[in-house]
C-alpha cells in the first residue's frame, strides 16, 4: 500500500526524457504545470493532452506505473470536486433539492479542476520517474543559482532536498518491515475506529523515528568525515551540461506553449 | 506430522513493474514438529521471503502452505492465529522495540493475543528468563540497553506469545563474537527444553553447524539442499560456487585426506576434528608398528 507512491521513485530505463538534463526536465515541468491554470477551453485540454502523451510515450514508463502516484491524491481529488460541484451556483440548475443545488456550470469546473489535477501529478511523476533524485537537486541547484545573491541557502536546501528523497524509499522499506515485524507480534493496523487506529500507530511510529534519527546521525558523521562544509568551492563529480536533445526538447516546449495560448484565445470555437 | 508443509510457492516481488523478480521458485519443504532447522543462503537467495510466508506476511504467488494440515490460504482461515502461532523473529529485531520499559514491550505480543495485564506479564517475565535478561532490567527503557539486550528482549517479545514454531531471521547479525554464541546458545537450550521448533536463518555455515538437525540452502530463490549438517557440507566445492562456504573444519580435514590421512571427512565441530585426526593418526601409527614387528 505505501509502495503506491511514485513520487521520488526513479523508473529505470534508457529514453530520450531520461537523457534530458535536469534542468530542462525542471524548466519544462514547470511550464507545463503553469500552462495548465492558463486555459478554460477543451481546446486547451486537447493539447496538454497532446502534449502530456507525447512525453510519457517518449520515456518509456509504463503508464500504469503514473497512474499508481494518482491513489495517493485520490481522496483530495475528491473533495476538491465536491466543493466545485455544491458550491458553485451560476448556470443552468440541473437538480435542486434541500441545500444542493447541482448546475451544468459546476459539473464542468469540477470536471476540469479533476482533470487539471490529475495532470499536474502525473506531469510532476514523469519528471521524478525519469530523473535521479541527485539529478534532480543538482539541476534545482544549477536553475535556482542566481537567488544566492540575495544570500537565499541554495546549495544547502538542494542538499536538504537530496537527501529528502533519498531517504524515501529507504524510510518506506522501514516501515514496511517494522509494519511486518509488528504484524508478526500480532498488531493490528487495519481495523478499529480511528483513536484505536491511531493508537496502534504507536508500535510503528515510535522505532520509524528513532531509526529515522539514527539514520540521520550517522548521515551527519559520515558527512564530516568527508570533510563537508557546504556549497562554497564545491566541485561536481558530473557537471551539468546541456546537450542537443535539450534544444530540441526546449523548441518542442515553446511550441507546446503556443499552441495552448492559441488554443486559449480560440476557445469560442471549440 | 509435520508441523508446516511448503508445496511448490511460488513468489514475485514488484510484479508488473520495472523492478519485478522472482524470489521464490518452486520451493517445497516439510518441517516436522520440534526439528532444529538452519535455513541458509547467500544475501538475494530467498530465506527472508520464505520465512515471511510460514507466517503469512507475504502471501505467495502460487502454490500452498500447510499448519498442522490446515491450508492457510484457506476462505475462513485465521491468519492471526497463525502468526502467533509461527512467531517471526526479523533481522535486527531490536528496531521493532518501542515501549517505555523492556517489560511493557515484552507485553505487547501476548496483549495483542487477548490476554489480561497479569497473564501477559506472567507470560513476558517467563519469555525474558528464557532469553536471560536480568529481573533488574525489567523496569528500564529498551533504548538504554545494549545492542546484544536489545535483540535478547526482542526476541522475548515473539517467545512470549507462545508459538509452537519460532524463526529467527540471522539473529546474530551485527553482534561480538561472545554475543553471537551467547544467543546461539540460548536458542539451542530453548529448543531442547521446550521441544520448540526452530528455523534459523543464517549465511554463515560455522554458525549454525553445531546446532542444527537439519540444513536448507537456498540459491537464486530455489531450494538447493536439504538434508542433515554433514551430508550438505560434503558438497562443499558447489557451497562455495554459490558464495557459500563450509564450516574451516570441513576443508581442513579434506585437505589432510588429500595428503593421504586416513581421516573422517565428515567432522564438522573442532571437537569431533580433533578426535577424528586422533583416531586416524592412531591407525597409521598401530600398523606402522606391526610392520615393524613383522619385521
Amino acid at each position: 500500500m505505501i509502495r503506491d507512491i511514485t513520487i521520488g521513485q526513479y523508473y529505470p530505463v534508457d529514453s530520450p526524457i531520461h537523457r534530458l538534463d535536469p534542468r530542462t526536465k525542471l524548466i519544462g515541468t514547470l511550464t507545463f504545470i503553469i500552462s495548465l491554470f492558463l486555459f478554460k477551453s477543451i481546446a486547451g485540454y486537447l493539447v496538454a493532452t497532446a502534449f502530456l502523451v507525447t512525453v510519457i510515450r517518449l520515456s518509456k514508463v509504463p503508464f500504469k506505473f503514473m497512474v499508481r502516484g494518482l491513489k495517493a491524491i485520490l481522496l483530495i481529488l475528491i473533495i476538491a470536486m465536491l466543493f466545485n460541484v455544491l458550491l458553485i451556483r451560476d448556470g443552468n440548475v440541473l437538480f435542486d433539492k434541500w441545500f444542493i443545488r447541482i448546475t451544468d456550470q459546476g459539473l464542468y469546473t469540477a470536471a476540469f479542476m479533476a482533470v487539471r489535477l490529475t495532470y499536474l501529478v502525473i506531469g510532476s511523476s514523469v519528471m521524478t520517474l525519469t530523473t535521479t533524485p541527485n539529478d534532480l537537486t543538482d539541476g534545482l541547484e544549477s536553475v535556482l543559482g542566481p537567488l544566492k545573491k540575495i544570500h537565499i541557502p541554495v546549495h544547502e536546501i538542494a542538499m536538504m532536498m537530496s537527501i529528502a528523497l533519498r531517504f524515501i524509499p529507504i524510510l518506506l522499506e522501514e516501515t514496511d518491515k517494522i509494519m511486518k515485524a509488528q504484524i508478526a507480534r500480532g498488531a493490528d493496523f487495519e481495523n478499529g475506529n480511528l483513536i484505536q487506529k491511531a493508537k496502534n500507530m504507536v508500535p510503528l511510529l515510535v522505532p520509524l523515528f528513532i531509526s529515522a534519527f539514527r539514520r540521520a546521525d550517522d548521515l551527519a558523521m559520515a558527512m564530516e568525515a568527508r570533510c563537508y562544509h557546504g556549497g562554497e568551492g564545491r566541485t561536481k563529480m558530473k557537471p551539468l551540461h546541456y546537450g542537443k536533445n535539450d534544444a530540441g526538447a526546449f523548441v518542442f516546449l515553446l511550441i507546446y506553449l503556443a499552441a495552448i495560448l492559441a488554443a486559449k484565445q480560440f476557445w469560442i470555437i471549440v | 506430522m509435520s508441523v508446516l508443509k511448503v508445496e511448490h510457492v511460488n513468489y514475485i516481488y514488484g510484479a508488473e513493474t520495472a523492478y519485478e523478480i522472482q524470489a521464490l521458485k518452486d520451493v517445497s519443504l516439510e518441517i516436522p514438529k520440534g526439528q532444529f532447522v538452519g535455513l541458509i543462503g547467500h544475501t538475494g537467495s530467498g530465506k527472508s521471503t520464505l520465512i515471511q510466508h510460514l507466517n503469512g506476511l507475504i502471501r505467495a504467488t502460487s502454490g500452498h502452505i500447510y499448519f498442522q494440515g490446515q491450508d492457510i490460504y484457506g476462505a475462513h482461515y485465521n491468519m492471526k492465529e497463525l502468526r502467533s502461532q509461527v512467531g517471526l523473529v526479523f533481522q535486527y529485531p531490536e528496531h521493532q522495540l518501542f515501549e517505555i520499559d523492556v517489560l511493557s514491550d515484552v507485553c505487547y505480543g501476548p496483549k495483542n493475543q487477548g490476554l489480561t495485564r497479569e497473564e501477559a506479564e506472567k507470560r513476558a517475565r517467563e519469555a525474558l528468563r528464557m532469553v536471560g535478561v536480568s529481573e533488574e532490567f525489567y523496569g528500564h527503557s529498551p533504548f538504554e540497553l545494549s545492542g546484544g539486550q536489545k535483540r535478547r528482549v526482542a526476541i522475548a517479545g515473539v517467545l512470549a506469545m507462545k508459538p509452537e514454531v519460532l524463526i529467527l531471521d540471522e539473529p546474530t547479525a551485527g553482534l561480538d563474537p561472545k554475543g553471537r554464541d551467547d544467543i546461539l546458545d540460548q536458542i539451542a537450550k530453548l529448543h531442547q527444553e521446550s521441544g520448540l521448533t526452530v528455523i534459523l536463518v543464517s549465511h554463515s555455515m560455522e554458525d549454525i553447524a553445531k546446532y542444527v538437525d537439519r540444513i536448507i540452502v537456498m540459491n537464486q530463490g530455489a531450494v538447493m539442499f536439504d538434508a542433515a549438517p554433514k551430508e550438505v557440507f560434503r558438497h562443499y566445492k558447489e557451497l562455495e560456487q554459490v558464495g557459500l562456504a563450509a564450516p574451516q573444519v570441513t576443508y581442513i580435514m579434506h585437505r589432510l585426506k588429500e595428503r593421504g590421512m586416513d581421516v573422517d571427512t565428515d567432522a564438522t565441530t573442532v571437537e569431533e576434528a580433533k578426535e577424528a585426526i586422533v583416531s586416524a593418526w592412531k591407525k597409521k601409527h598401530d600398523s606402522a608398528g606391526n610392520r615393524c614387528e613383522n619385521v
